[in-house]
């Protein structure tokens, strides 16, 4: 069976000063979690992949400062309807990282208890799990948010280029969720994109991609360049991780041709590790069996 | 070395699924970073459009734009321009007796001010250090120690040597580069233990401020070096030929680790490099692999591995060969390659007996080179 990814569009979602329009953007999520999920009622659609008690972490990307990291309002959002679903609040987490970049890309951080938890792995009394995970050709202490406190995962990425990886998206998104993704970055992170998806702390809590495609880096990425930056104002949905990357890239690979621009085979730094996803069995990395569903919000 | 402290303390709270939020938030009690990271220029890179830049200093290469690191982690561009986050950031600080490097030529009996930063440029799968080496500089406790300082302390605790080892210390280049200086200043010997995965430039000019290194020659294949390393072998031999024609004093270590670099054809074909290349007396070290990191699935190494392998490297014509993690065994100790008697007698890190006069054997007066006062 074909992967279903749902890409909706939100034409006006950034004003021209790059401000989000609050209601746009919720209609956005809206209408792309009821075309995956098929259900009409927002409320009940999320509960079909997340149970009341689970705590759900909402794993963004601030890696890049403000300008090309998950905005805080985009986060928030869905938080809101998670919410909304009836997952207590102080069950939802948005995190990252390191405070450093939190703050930096905008966010408050929350430890109160109450509302929207929000901080870094950094935080004092949270930190790595000491416990070292092998997998294959993966060894890494996890943050503690992702082994030992959340029960399920929503990776909300920032679609971009990736001058190694090719393009990163919602799964090399989880690299945020060890301590040494620096030592992942060989041969174009493949096979440890993939390897690092496919270990039990992430694969099973995994439970759905979204890529934050308002603006999109297409070239020199990941770090954030206003010249190759494109104000593409779309989300992209899916409950296959591979699909929604290879979706993804594919976004990039239109707006790098649309420019002018090699594609990336030709600079030597194509996504290989989707192909190596899917021959996991982690998800679909084929034209012949993503479905992708193009709307406007 | 002294128990370090890698990780930071949760304060006692066991962070469980199914626990609620509240008792997690209760227990932590600030945002608090290890930041406090240095931010001083690196050497050796270069500056290209956009932000990007390349490091020179390992055969990496790394290519970076703005805010990445390097795969070392301990490197990072600000803006286009390229800093070394550990410069003064010691994770570990110990006195060790220079034998645990191990150097067996160099200041025999000598306790060596041994430091490292977190750091490394390679990923080997059975470091002993990993907890160190593996990790970005704000995931392990430091300590602000500015070159001066680490001179001071040398001084302090009567070390006649500084050594930069523990994790690697090319990554820490201008640290090290900056004590050493200093330390020669003061007569303080410089002593590096390092994977040798450095580029041409940097090493030459290390060498100029340097007095020993050692140089951890993990196998003599390239496949090896592939599936447990994460590196190459030819810059690794490059760097030992650098160091040997420098005045810099050279020693070799080889872990043999069982199934995967001890074959008695590529031990055969190192001693081999060796001899053509260096020559017999650079002292070459065989040390026995215990399991360990990523790399549990092993046993440590048979001593009858060990014991051929020195067979072998004596046959070949080298002539300090030395077997390592094996206490009391008599290839700890340096034999006079002209009479042939023990010159000096080890057990473990201990010297029990040196039987050399100016550098030369007492019995014969052969030379036995090293560097020795
Ligand atoms: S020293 Fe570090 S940043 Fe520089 S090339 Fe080597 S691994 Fe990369």
């Amino acid at each position: 069976m074909a992967s279903k990814v749902v890409l909706i569009r939100g034409k006006g979602v950034l004003n021209g000063d790059g401000d989000i329009d609050q209601k746009r953007l919720l209609s956005m999520y809206t209408r792309g979690i009821q075309a995956l999920l098929n259900q009409q009622n927002p409320k009940e659609n999320l509960l079909l992949l997340f149970r009341r008690n689970d705590k759900v972490g909402i794993k963004i990307n601030t890696i890049a400062g403000k300008m090309l990291s998950t905005r805080p309002e985009v986060s928030l959002s869905l938080a809101k309807l998670l919410s909304g679903s009836g997952i207590q609040e102080k069950n939802i987490i948005i995190w990252d990282r390191t405070n450093r970049e939190l703050r930096a890309a905008g966010y408050h951080l929350n430890i109160k208890g109450s509302g929207y938890a929000i901080f870094g792995t950094d935080t004092r009394g949270v930190d790595y799990n000491p416990r070292l995970i092998s997998h294959l050709n993966i060894g890494s202490l996890f943050s503690s948010i992702q082994s030992d406190w959340i029960t399920s995962s929503i990776s909300l990425a920032i679609l971009k280029d990736h001058g190694m990886a090719g393009v990163t998206a919602g799964m090399k998104n989880y690299f945020g969720t060890i301590h040494n993704p620096n030592k992942y970055h060989d041969f174009n992170c493949d096979p440890f994109v993939a390897e690092l998806f496919e270990t039990k702390l992430i694969m099973r809590k995994h439970k759905l991609s979204i890529l934050d495609s308002l603006v999109v880096q297409y070239h020199r990425g990941p770090s954030y360049h206003a010249r190759w930056a494109e104000k593409y104002e779309a989300l992209i949905f899916s409950l296959d991780p591979v699909a929604a990357d290879f979706v993804g890239w594919q976004v990039i690979e239109k707006l790098r041709a649309k420019k002018g621009l090699p594609t990336l085979k030709e600079e030597d730094r194509e996504p290989t590790y989707l192909k190596t996803a899917e021959k996991k069995g982690l998800g679909k990395a084929n034209r012949n069996e993503v479905k992708i569903i193009e709307e406007e919000a | 070395m002294k128990r370090r402290q890698f990780f930071k303390t949760t304060g006692g709270i066991s962070l469980v699924a199914g626990s609620g939020l509240e008792s997690l938030l209760m227990n932590l009690y600030a945002f608090e970073e290890k930041a406090n990271l240095s931010k001083v220029e690196a050497l050796y890179y270069k500056k290209h459009s956009d932000r990007e830049i390349e490091c020179l200093l390992c055969p990496r290469y790394c290519k970076l734009g703005d805010k990445e690191r390097g795969y070392c982690g301990v490197r990072e561009n600000m803006g286009g321009t390229y800093y070394t986050l550990v410069y003064g950031k010691a994770c570990s600080i110990n006195v060790d007796p220079i034998e645990k490097k191990p150097f067996f030529h160099f200041l025999p009996r000598t306790n060596a001010l041994s430091i490292a930063t977190a750091g490394c440029n390679v990923n080997c799968k059975f470091c002993q250090n990993w907890e160190i080496s593996q990790v970005r500089p704000e995931q392990v406790e430091h300590y602000d120690i500015p070159p001066s300082k680490v001179v001071d302390l040398a001084k302090k605790y009567s070390c006649p040597s500084i050594a930069y080892t523990y994790t690697e210390p090319v990554v820490f280049y201008e640290y090290m580069y900056d004590t050493s200086k200093e330390a020669r200043l003061k007569r303080i010997k410089n002593a590096v233990v390092t994977g040798g995965h450095i580029n041409p430039e940097p090493l030459e000019e290390l060498t100029k401020v340097v007095d020993a290194i050692k140089i951890d020659l993990k196998a003599f294949t390239q496949d090896f070096y592939t599936s447990y390393v994460r590196g190459e072998l030819q810059p690794v031999l490059d760097a030992i030929k650098i160091v040997h024609k420098s005045n810099v004093w050279l020693e070799i270590v080889y872990l043999v680790i069982p199934t995967l670099n001890d074959s008695q054809n590529e031990i055969q074909n190192l001693c081999r490099w060796i001899m053509n290349e260096i020559g017999p007396d650079v002292p070459l070290h065989f040390s026995r692999f215990f399991p360990m990191y990523l790399m549990k699935n092993l046993p440590h190494t048979p001593l009858s591995t060990l014991e051929k392998a020195y067979k072998i490297a004596l046959a070949e014509g080298l002539h300090y060969v030395y077997l390592g993690n094996i206490p009391s065994h008599r290839a700890e100790s340096t034999y006079c390659p002209s009479c042939k008697n023990k010159v000096i007698q080890r057990i473990g890190y201990q010297i029990k007996k040196i039987e050399l006069k100016e550098g030369k054997c007492k019995f014969c007066n052969n030379p036995i080179p090293g560097v020795w006062t």
